[in-house]
């Protein structure tokens, strides 16, 4: 029996999905084909196989440095990568972008449930206490930069900073959760660890300039 | 271990935002786990990387979940951290139709005394155990973690097995300090383990350069560091000196993860209807 999201996910692709974040999915002969979105065309590519690939692939980028946060928009280019079933797309896709496609899934069936950065910062504890103290401009200035579409990250924003109180550092286009039928989006429901860190190091550089 | 085909197993890591490397064991170990079939769904999730602790849960598929953290001991993080994250109400959380099963650290498991062992036995093939001084080498300051309680315990482990001549603990940042090998250890031989549970900048730059055998790159170690792996013995101060990679890169790692997931539905089984 097929699962839930490989039905799902299945049901995308039958309807035309081809794109999520910066990659393109192809379906060949016997299988599927992912490149970079900007290498469709392209056939002087590396060619890799197997959902195993994706891992080193999705790692680095092109200049062979270490990508913490996958939906940055640093995806490395020049390669192609064959994947024989749709249980390997699936895998692949997992490394390329990690937990994208359950949570679109969960979006899609209303179990998504967001948290709003305050609730976050509360939540934190040990060195990541102190990121409480953020200040609202603060946070929309942090959130304006580190997760702007442009060079930092390709994940719609679903959260709020407070309730009733939304992110308006950045254009709108970052807060919406419809794409067009051949694009999955990436969703991102709740601040990332990587933006809590941003947080404490604004409310310890603020400290040291008090 | 009996198969569970329909139940999903979260290997937890903590992750890094610098060091490439810091993942990689726990990816791994999942890998394997994944080919042998064990479970019908296999994932890892981090503090630090992706899929993060909030995001894992949502790839799940599979209502009977086993959560077992890729640590080398309890501590902060599997106390605090990943309970928190996941919302664990207890070794057993029953939430939204389904059950979270939350393992020990495999660190904690007994086995990791002989896998430090054979650790131990490769990197050094050949050489006279009861002619060798082993360290296992931990950190040392990490004030919220029992990771060298842990270290303790397992060369107290090693110790009683009589093999070795002399097993130790040492640190990096506190006594008995690791730099100070050639003074605790009395043996021609030397065999060092590094007690973490990946390879990073400790195992690539920071110990090696407290045994001797590296210089200071001033931020430069990185994958390639890996060589430092791979001129063992290394003579000297009148030794041979062997020196391995981090316990947690050990492909039986995997075993010892499915191993935490027996006990727990050992100690469980009366608790919890699968
Ligand atoms: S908080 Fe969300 S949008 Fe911002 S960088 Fe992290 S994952 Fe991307």
């Amino acid at each position: 029996m097929m699962s839930h999201l490989s039905q799902a996910f299945a049901e995308w692709m039958a309807g035309g999905g081809r794109e999520i974040g910066e990659i393109h999915i192809e379906p060949v002969e016997g299988g599927f084909v992912l490149s970079h979105r900007d290498d469709v065309s392209r056939t002087d590519v590396m060619a890799f196989s197997g959902a195993e690939a994706a891992r080193d692939l999705a790692h680095f980028d092109e200049h062979g440095k270490f990508r913490p946060l996958k939906t940055a928009p640093n995806l490395r280019r020049g390669w192609k990568l064959h994947l024989a079933d749709p249980g390997e797309l699936r895998r692949a896709l997992d490394y390329f972008y990690p937990a994208m496609l359950g949570v679109w899934l969960s979006q899609q069936r209303g179990r998504l449930v967001t948290v709003s950065l305050r609730d976050t910062l509360a939540r934190q504890t040990g060195m990541y206490a102190v990121t409480k103290k953020i200040t609202d401009a603060q946070a929309q200035t942090m959130i304006g930069s580190f997760c702007r579409t442009d060079g930092g990250c390709l994940k719609r924003i679903l959260w709020p900073i407070a309730p009733g109180e939304p992110v308006t550092s950045l254009p709108a286009e970052k807060f919406q959760t419809e794409a067009p039928a051949d694009t999955l989006p990436l969703l991102c429901h709740e601040a990332c660890n990587l933006l809590v860190a941003r947080a404490r190091q604004v409310v310890k550089r603020a400290e040291a300039s008090a | 271990m009996t198969a569970k085909p329909h139940s999903a197993l979260i290997i937890v890591g903590h992750g890094s935002t610098v060091n490439a490397d810091s993942s990689a064991p726990t990816f791994d170990h999942a890998a394997e786990i994944a080919r042998r079939g064990v479970f019908g769904e296999v994932y890892c999730a981090f503090w630090k990387e992706e899929p993060s602790l909030r995001q894992v849960l949502h790839m799940v598929e599979a209502n009977d979940i086993y959560v077992v953290p890729n640590f080398i001991s309890e501590g902060y993080f599997t106390r605090t951290v990943i309970p928190r994250e996941l919302e664990l109400s207890g070794p057993v959380t029953q939430r939204d139709g389904r059950t979270i099963k939350y393992c020990e650290p495999v660190g904690n498991h007994p086995r990791m005394t002989e896998l430090l062992l054979r650790r131990a036995a490769e990197v050094a093939p050949g050489v006279p155990p009861e002619k060798t001084s082993l360290f296992i080498v931990g950190h040392g300051t990490d004030l919220n973690e029992n990771s060298a309680v842990a270290a303790k315990r397992e060369v107290q482990n090693i110790a009683a097995r009589g093999v070795y001549a002399e097993v130790l603990n040492a640190y990096m940042e506190e006594d008995p300090l690791i730099a100070k090998w050639d003074e605790h250890a009395a043996q021609p031989n030397v065999v060092i383990v590094p007690f973490f549970i990946s390879d990073g900048l400790h195992s690539y730059e920071d110990i090696p350069v407290l045994l001797g055998i590296a210089t200071e790159s001033g931020g430069a170690a990185s994958a390639t560091d890996k060589e430092i792996f791979r001129h063992n013995p290394y003579q000297l101060r009148g030794r041979s000196l062997y020196y391995a990679s981090s316990i947690g890169t050990e492909p039986l790692f995997a075993d010892v993860i499915l191993e935490q997931v027996a006990a727990f539905d050992a100690v469980h089984a009366a608790t919890v209807s699968a």
